[in-house]
């Protein structure tokens, strides 16, 4: 009787052992950390409990770093399956390493693809190859503190809708109780808050190519010269990404434009503090809404054989409506999946929680953000970002100094043209 | 007593010979052998890196292994030159050097002979000196942000208890590179300090009793004996702090300003990192570091000639 029971612990555990070798492991690359680091795991595990054959490493990096980790373990030959790639780099990174087109025939049947909004999937459709699938999306909203609005004399309940109604409001602000009434986020290099602000403007930022700025049209030039005036007027105080969210987070300013991705994090500052306001992005001029995406997209670079098709069962899971859903209302990034208000668990969320609402009602009026070649990028940034700080100084007005950027940042472009 | 018979017996006598095979052994391959592992950690980890950086600087490439390097010979240099940003980060770089002699070298002297001159009851100074040096730089960044907010940032609210107002020093380009500088000898004077009171610590006692009891003033002592004798640490503080002054900025450039406002603080540090990791122009990355290293050398060297024969090796 003991050696039949040591011989069937011992085909147990051999049995055991050959699951786990037939598992295939893939590698995955994010920049989650915290709580949605903690969700994406949850997520992860759930698809395993379901995929016993598969599991998935995650591998954090942080975000301004992911791009570079990815390329050096990508150099050094280390096992990279499924990436977050930052939506300007797409293009970048689907010439200069091995993504795969998911569309691609020989990755099988393409039709789980159709739950992401077509839009979400045009940032990394590539001449009608699909190089990389929404995930960690934002869009930009505006966060207004209803207690300063009150104060001021506005109508708390009566989110500023144009850009007129913002400057109208900030204006007040300031005047009745000496606070800062807006500022409406620059990003990295100052290059992700002028696309935003010019895109809704009606002006193009880059042309499809990413090789030519485009944003000294009439449009363009006009809005620059409204966020110039922003600054010159003091209703917005001329500061960076982080002194702005700190003070909106300490209920120190009336209005601030940024991510929904921000959405938690003030919401849980605002708790006891102040009543928080979430309205969609102001219009310009009454014309529609065209707000570009920020965030980061999921890209496939595992080779062909058992590690791809593992990886493309994950990036297949992770396109379910509950799965998506479940990663937007834990993490507060936007939803991507087409209707999201059909899934019961996020209708109910979205009744719970209505600040989500804009976010969700901006979903169709998402355009992709704008993506950079490799070559020139780093200069036409440069030239982005100098462009900001001498518009704030205000020593010229913008129909002097955007014609002027567009040209040094075309110059510094030119070189992808040439080739 | 009488040497021991076992060393007399191994010593040869003076102007003996060694057989040829046996000498280079000894002369030749044991110090070799003793520096082995320190010259295989810098071969692996200093001087091949230095060496492919060099050759990444004549190539375009994106870091791709399946994707050919391309021989552009000095085409990166050029680039490199003809950089928007190189200019502003050259001088910037200069700047941030030359302000660090004076904020970074030669202010902690006087605190350390003061630190020093209070003996063990200085200790409460030399800990409350070097704690900045412990925090990381990212806090400090993130700090510093916080305290500078222009909308109800620390200083702006003193300023305005004082009755007047704080200047947004972070979104001027003339007082954004020197509010760096500031955070960055703030963090790392304590350091330096400590260091030159270390070099105190081995100056003779009996030297300073010596000029006392000659009469000498606070100001004769330091000037005829402290100075020359701290002159060893001062040589190293200089080299160390030139060397590391534009790699110090780098955090609080990166968290506070991004090498702005109009390129006011980026230097060429922070610039190849752009280049490198932010754009992956890994040509223009790599010789912005040949560049740097060359500069850097170059700077190194000049100080050694110039400054070497004027330190006080002996006491």
């Amino acid at each position: 009787m003991e050696k039949v029971r040591t011989l069937l612990a011992g085909l147990a555990l051999t049995l055991v052992a050959a699951t786990a070798q037939a598992a295939t492991e893939i590698v995955f690359y994010h920049y989650q950390t915290g709580a949605p680091g903690k969700t994406l795991r949850t997520i992860l595990d759930d698809f395993q409990k379901s995929n016993p054959d598969v599991v998935v490493k995650d591998i954090y990096k942080h975000s301004e770093q992911i791009t570079g980790e990815v390329q050096a373990a990508l150099a050094a030959r280390r096992p990279v399956d499924v990436t977050s790639v930052i939506g300007k780099n797409i293009v970048f990174f689907a010439g200069a390493t091995p993504a795969v087109a998911l569309n691609d025939p020989k990755n099988g049947d393409a039709k789980w693809l159709d739950a992401y909004l077509p839009n979400f999937l045009d940032a990394g459709r590539i001449d009608g190859k699909v190089y990389a699938i929404p995930h960690s999306y934002g869009t930009p909203q505006l966060y207004y503190n209803k207690d300063i609005f009150r104060k001021a004399g506005l109508d708390a309940d009566k989110a500023p809708r144009t850009w007129d109604d913002v400057i109208a409001a900030a204006t007040q602000i300031k005047q009745k109780t000496g606070m800062a009434g807006v500022a409406h986020l620059h990003a990295s290099m100052g290059d992700y808050g002028t696309m935003v602000m010019v895109t809704n403007a009606g002006a193009t930022y880059l042309n499809k190519a990413g090789t030519k700025a485009e944003f000294d049209s009439p449009q363009g030039v006009a809005v620059l010269q409204m966020w110039q005036d922003m600054a010159k007027s003091g209703i917005m105080p001329v500061a960076n990404d982080q002194q702005w969210g700190a003070a909106f987070q300490a209920g120190q300013m009336g209005m601030y434009i940024t991510s929904s991705a921000a959405l938690r994090g003030f919401v849980a500052s605002a708790q006891g503090k102040f009543d928080l306001g979430v309205a969609q992005y102001p219009l310009w001029k009454e014309q529609p809404r065209r707000v570009n995406n920020s965030g980061a997209a999921i890209m496939l670079h595992a080779p062909e054989g058992p590690r791809r098709e593992a990886s493309l069962k994950l990036l297949r899971y992770l396109s379910r409506q509950d799965v998506s859903n479940h990663w937007s209302r834990d993490t507060g990034y936007m939803p991507l999946i087409r209707n999201p208000q059909a899934d019961p668990a996020m209708a109910k969320y979205i009744a719970e929680f209505p600040l989500v609402r804009p976010s969700i009602a901006q979903m169709a009026e998402t355009l992709p953000t704008a993506t950079w070649p490799a070559e020139g990028t780093l200069e036409a940034q440069v030239h982005i970002k100098n462009m900001l700080d001498e518009l704030w100084a205000a020593k010229r007005p913008a129909s002097a100094i955007v014609p002027e950027t567009v040209r040094k940042v075309n110059e510094a472009l030119s070189v992808n043209l040439k080739k | 007593m009488k040497p021991s018979v076992s060393l007399a017996a191994t010593v040869p006598p003076l102007g003996a010979t060694t057989p040829p095979a046996r000498r280079g052994r000894q002369w030749h391959l044991a110090p070799f052998l003793y520096l082995a592992p320190m010259i295989v950690l810098l071969a692996a980890f200093t001087y091949w890196p230095l060496l492919h950086t060099i050759y990444l600087s004549f190539v375009q490439w994106n870091m791709n292994p399946d994707q050919p390097m391309r021989w552009v010979g000095t085409a990166n240099y050029r680039g490199i030159f003809n950089s928007p940003l190189f200019d502003a980060a050259f001088r910037n770089t200069l700047i941030y050097i030359i302000a660090s002699i004076p904020l970074k070298v030669l202010l902690p002297i006087p605190i350390a002979i003061f630190v020093w001159t209070l003996g063990t009851r200085g200790q409460v100074y030399r800990a409350l000196l070097f704690l900045p040096t412990l925090f990381s730089f990212t806090v400090v960044a993130v700090v510093f942000l916080w305290m500078l907010n222009p909308i109800g940032g620390h200083f702006v609210q003193i300023a305005r208890l004082l009755g007047g107002q704080w200047p947004n020093v972070l979104t001027d380009p003339d007082l954004a590179i020197w509010t760096i500088l500031l955070i960055s000898t703030w963090k790392v004077i304590g350091f330096n300090t400590l260091l030159y009171v270390a070099g105190l610590a081995s100056i003779n006692r009996d030297y300073v009793e010596a000029m006392r009891l000659d009469g000498a003033s606070d100001w004769r002592l330091v000037r005829h004996l402290l100075w020359p004798l701290l002159t060893p640490t001062t040589l190293f503080v200089l080299i160390s702090t030139v060397i590391f002054a534009i790699q110090q900025v780098f955090t609080p450039i990166d968290i506070m300003t991004e090498g702005g406002p109009q390129n006011g603080t980026t230097n060429l540090f922070y610039m190849v990192y752009q280049y490198a990791f932010r754009t992956f122009n890994v040509g223009f990355g790599a010789a912005g570091t040949v560049i740097i290293f060359a500069f850097l050398l170059a700077i190194t060297l000049l100080k050694m000639r110039t400054l070497d024969r004027h330190v006080q090796y002996q006491q």
